[in-house]
């Protein structure tokens, strides 16, 4: 499997470490739920067949955290972007929502 | 009382320079080198800075650029730079830096962390190519490219000088051994004696 980095190009994968699902979102830790929320945020995954959003980490390269969108049973990539940049665009999407 | 103290101490302590018509490898021991990153926000800034200082902007892409004051600057990860240059007069690029930068950049000394090894002759592409994992075939990596990859399983920093072809590689002082050890296995068919 070779995974495209947005910012050093296509790299073998024993450059990269796996580093989660990308889709979970840490919860509020003042919330009156926070345990049942925390307990599904860090253990819960229904690990379904199919496409998932996961973050990986270039280790061995430029150190940078991506969002990598990938087939878990067929490791088809679809797309690889920069952590960095979903989250800012996620922010700045919650911002104009507000 | 007998003086205590440190006494600097080469990192090839155990090399002996390869030359052959194959292959040559040195050691760059007479280096300062700085790594540097953007300041939240400041990146414009610093490359204007780094542009009135040296006349070159900063690498956007895995690359090395030349500047002016014998300061060479390799993209070293996003909004990231290793700058290299020799240590002569009692250069540092810390100090040079963090004056010329001010709070535009994070300014950290690697002139004791890493050294340089320049791997040049006409078999330098095929010997590093045995444990770097990356197409370094004059069509995909030329003078001027440069990337952070590993050499048999070594973090480095690879920059490529000229189409001899020369390549330079920054890696951690204490890997040096083990590097140099891979090294020479791999350039053993062309020649070279196993230290």
């Amino acid at each position: 499997m070779r995974i495209a980095c947005p910012y050093c190009g296509e790299r073998s994968l024993d450059e990269f470490l796996y580093s989660g699902d990308a889709t979970v979102k840490r919860p509020d830790f003042a919330s009156p739920t926070a345990t049942e929320e925390f307990v599904s945020y860090v253990y819960e995954r229904t690990n379904p067949p199919g496409m998932h959003r996961e973050l990986w980490y270039h280790a061995a390269g430029c150190h940078a955290w991506l969002v990598v969108t990938r087939g878990v049973a067929t490791h088809q990539i679809t797309s690889v972007e920069a952590a960095r940049e979903v989250a800012l665009k996620e922010k700045s999407a919650t911002k104009d929502t507000k | 009382m007998a003086k205590q103290g440190l006494t600097a101490t080469s990192a090839f302590l155990h090399w002996k320079p390869v030359a052959n018509s194959n292959l040559t490898v040195d050691a760059r021991e007479t280096l300062t080198m700085a790594s540097f990153a953007a300041a939240k926000g400041k990146k414009d800034e610093l490359n204007a800075a780094v542009r009135a200082a040296y006349g070159v902007d900063l690498p956007k892409t895995p690359s090395r650029v030349e500047g002016q004051q014998g300061v060479a600057f390799v993209w070293a990860g996003p909004e990231q730079w290793l700058a290299v240059a020799e240590r002569k007069d009692g250069r540092d690029l810390e100090t040079e830096f963090k004056k010329t930068f001010g709070p535009l950049a994070s300014v950290v000394d690697q002139s004791d962390g890493r050294v340089v090894v320049r791997i040049s002759g006409p078999r330098a592409r095929e010997v590093l190519a045995k444990g770097i994992p990356l197409d370094l075939h004059e069509t995909a990596f030329r003078p001027g490219s440069a990337a952070i990859t590993h050499a048999s399983h070594i973090g480095v920093i690879l920059w490529q000088i000229d189409d001899k072809p020369t390549y330079e590689v920054a890696l951690f002082r204490s890997y040096v051994d083990s590097f140099a050890h891979w090294l020479l296995d791999s350039a053993a068919e062309y020649g070279v004696a196993h230290a």
